[in-house]
């Protein structure tokens, strides 16, 4: 876990709304797992709080996070130009462990939710991955080379623009009969995790399940208490710290 | 290289930089990014007598160089402090103030008596806007600051008082003098002011709590201000606090007359931001041929 000052390689407009943004770091922060984020500053000196990003590709010292353009923070950070400098704290979270028993993975991923997905798919050559992942409409649709990666990929969108018109998580139940998976790995809006809980309820599915939270943070290593999430016990965990995957039994949605 | 050494209240600190309550646990994270013994001091996340699970979330937002939050004091309570962080912080040297908040006025006495002998220090919050049984009420009447202060006191026969203040009130000076009458051994301010932050398309305040209180770069003007009227109105020392982000805000703030400072919010923009200031400090005094910050302490002079 390392805060360092990071170069501004490329920004990109990838799809309606969401940008890649690529830094290079003046060293190695380490090992940086699937599943786990870095705190970006915006560039912008009166916003204090760094934005926190799933990290989407880690090669060398260069770091890729993807994000949706939501308030004046992002828009700032969109803005950024080749060589500009950012303040970045990183990596961050736990990131998702995939258990060595694990061969099949179903992989469940709803609009800006997919980004913590990629490196677990990128980065686990020896697994196979079944991936169903969601957009608004075909514009919002992104990494699909990435995701193309997977042994079979089915891309579904709320209106129907590109692939059939449904949800992640129904595109997995109704396919459920055809892929044996060992561990299930999912991030998306809370609305996405809660139905992939029920259903699995539901359908007593007992297939362990990991899911990837997000929440507003303040320091993101742990020691501010804001971006709690309620454990089934009612205890608080801290999304940045303890999660942000967490088995999907462990917490409430 | 100067001598950043200072001493409040016989509490002796390598230099006059100390984490702001709530910003920074009890050390442990930020220990994995630098070694915090070469801070001056930490003041804990704030402690109850019992643990407790705070406020709903969104707990923070954010607004043009300031930051809002309402945690509610989530703690694990007095006793999982001292019996599992307390001798991590004793070991890295640094020192450790106690920030403590009690619902009822009897909760600033037993958790006081807990700690007393324990820590370096115990700094009582009774301004965290967040909780709506306690905190705040105690925090703005003089009365009810001279009360808390006196029996927290009472409770602590080793360890001295630190009583920290909060800004949403009438007059800092007046309650500056409050805390003491009622025996603090010394005082630290600002808390934060409360204030609110919006989501115009939701119509709905951004975080769960509705208000929260606000800290960073820009309440630093009148955080200032208000260290500079506290030290005037009380022969006690005075820590001051209220967006410090750079070793020349420290600074500021001791020319105003704090004797040290606490960082809170800059830990949330730079983790590094403590060590950076205190390197800064250190720069700037160098330049100017000061040999030992004590010298800067309440040396502002007024137009």
């Amino acid at each position: 876990m390392k805060e360092l000052v990071a170069t501004v390689k490329q920004v990109e407009n990838i799809a309606e709304n969401v940008w890649a943004l690529t830094v290079t770091l003046p060293e190695s922060a380490g090992e940086i797992k699937g599943g786990q984020f870095l705190n970006i500053s915006t560039g912008d000196g009166s916003r204090l709080l760094k934005r926190p990003f799933g990290i989407v590709k880690a090669e060398g010292n260069d770091v890729t996070v993807c994000f949706q353009v939501k308030g004046e923070g992002t828009v700032a950070l969109s803005q950024a130009k080749k060589g500009d400098k950012l303040a970045v704290l990183l990596p961050l979270g736990n990131g998702f462990v995939i258990p060595e028993s694990a061969k099949n993975v179903v992989v469940i991923g709803g609009g800006v939710g997919i980004f913590p997905l990629v490196p677990v798919i990128c980065g686990n050559k020896d697994k196979k991955f079944y991936s169903y992942i969601g957009f608004r409409n075909k514009n919002c649709a992104c990494l699909l080379d990435e995701f193309g990666k997977s042994e079979k990929l089915t891309v579904v969108t709320d209106d129907g623009s590109l692939g059939k018109k449904n949800n992640a998580v129904n595109a997995y139940f109704e396919d459920i009969d055809n892929v044996s998976a060992d561990l299930i790995i999912a991030c998306g809006p809370p609305v996405m995790l809660r139905a992939l809980k029920q259903k699995m309820q539901e359908k007593g599915v007992k297939t362990p399940c990991l899911v990837s939270l997000e929440e507003r943070m303040g320091c993101g290593i742990g020691a501010c208490l804001v971006c709690v999430c309620k454990k089934s016990d009612g205890s608080n965990a801290r999304v940045c710290k303890d999660g942000p995957v967490f088995d999907i039994n462990e917490v409430q949605l | 290289m100067a001598n950043l050494s200072v001493e409040i209240c016989g509490v002796k600190l390598k230099n006059p930089v100390i984490a702001a309550s709530g910003t920074f646990g009890f050390g442990r994270e930020f220990d994995e990014i630098y070694d915090i013994s070469c801070i001056g001091g930490v003041s804990t996340k704030g402690l109850t007598n019992a643990s407790r699970l705070g406020n709903p979330v969104p707990r923070i937002a954010e607004g043009h160089g300031v930051i809002l939050n309402a945690v509610g004091l989530q703690n694990p309570g007095v006793k999982h402090f001292i019996e599992n962080d307390l001798d991590f912080l004793k070991n890295k040297g640094v020192a450790v103030i106690a920030n403590v908040a009690g619902s009822t006025l009897e909760d600033y006495g037993t958790i006081c008596s807990t700690l007393d002998g324990l820590v370096d220090m115990v700094e009582l919050n009774i301004s965290c806007p967040n909780v709506r049984a306690g905190g705040m009420a105690l925090g703005i009447k003089p009365e009810n600051i001279e009360e808390v202060t006196a029996l927290s006191k009472s409770n602590l026969k080793k360890t001295p008082l630190m009583v920290k203040l909060s800004p949403n009130v009438e007059s800092i000076a007046t309650n500056a003098k409050a805390a003491e009458r009622g025996g603090a051994d010394c005082i630290s301010l600002v808390n934060t002011f409360t204030g609110m932050v919006i989501d115009l398309e939701k119509r709905r305040p951004v975080i769960a709590n509705n208000t929260g209180g606000v800290s960073g770069a820009g309440i630093k003007p009148i955080a200032l201000k208000m260290v500079y009227e506290a030290a005037h109105a009380v022969k006690i020392p005075v820590v001051g606090m209220g967006g410090i982000m750079s070793g020349k805000d420290a600074l500021e703030f001791m020319m105003a007359g704090a004797k040290a400072v606490q960082v809170g919010t800059a830990n949330f923009a730079d983790a590094l931001a403590m060590p950076k200031i205190i390197n800064e400090m250190n720069g700037w005094l160098d330049r100017h041929g000061i040999k030992n910050v004590n010298e800067i302490v309440d040396t502002l002079q007024l137009n």
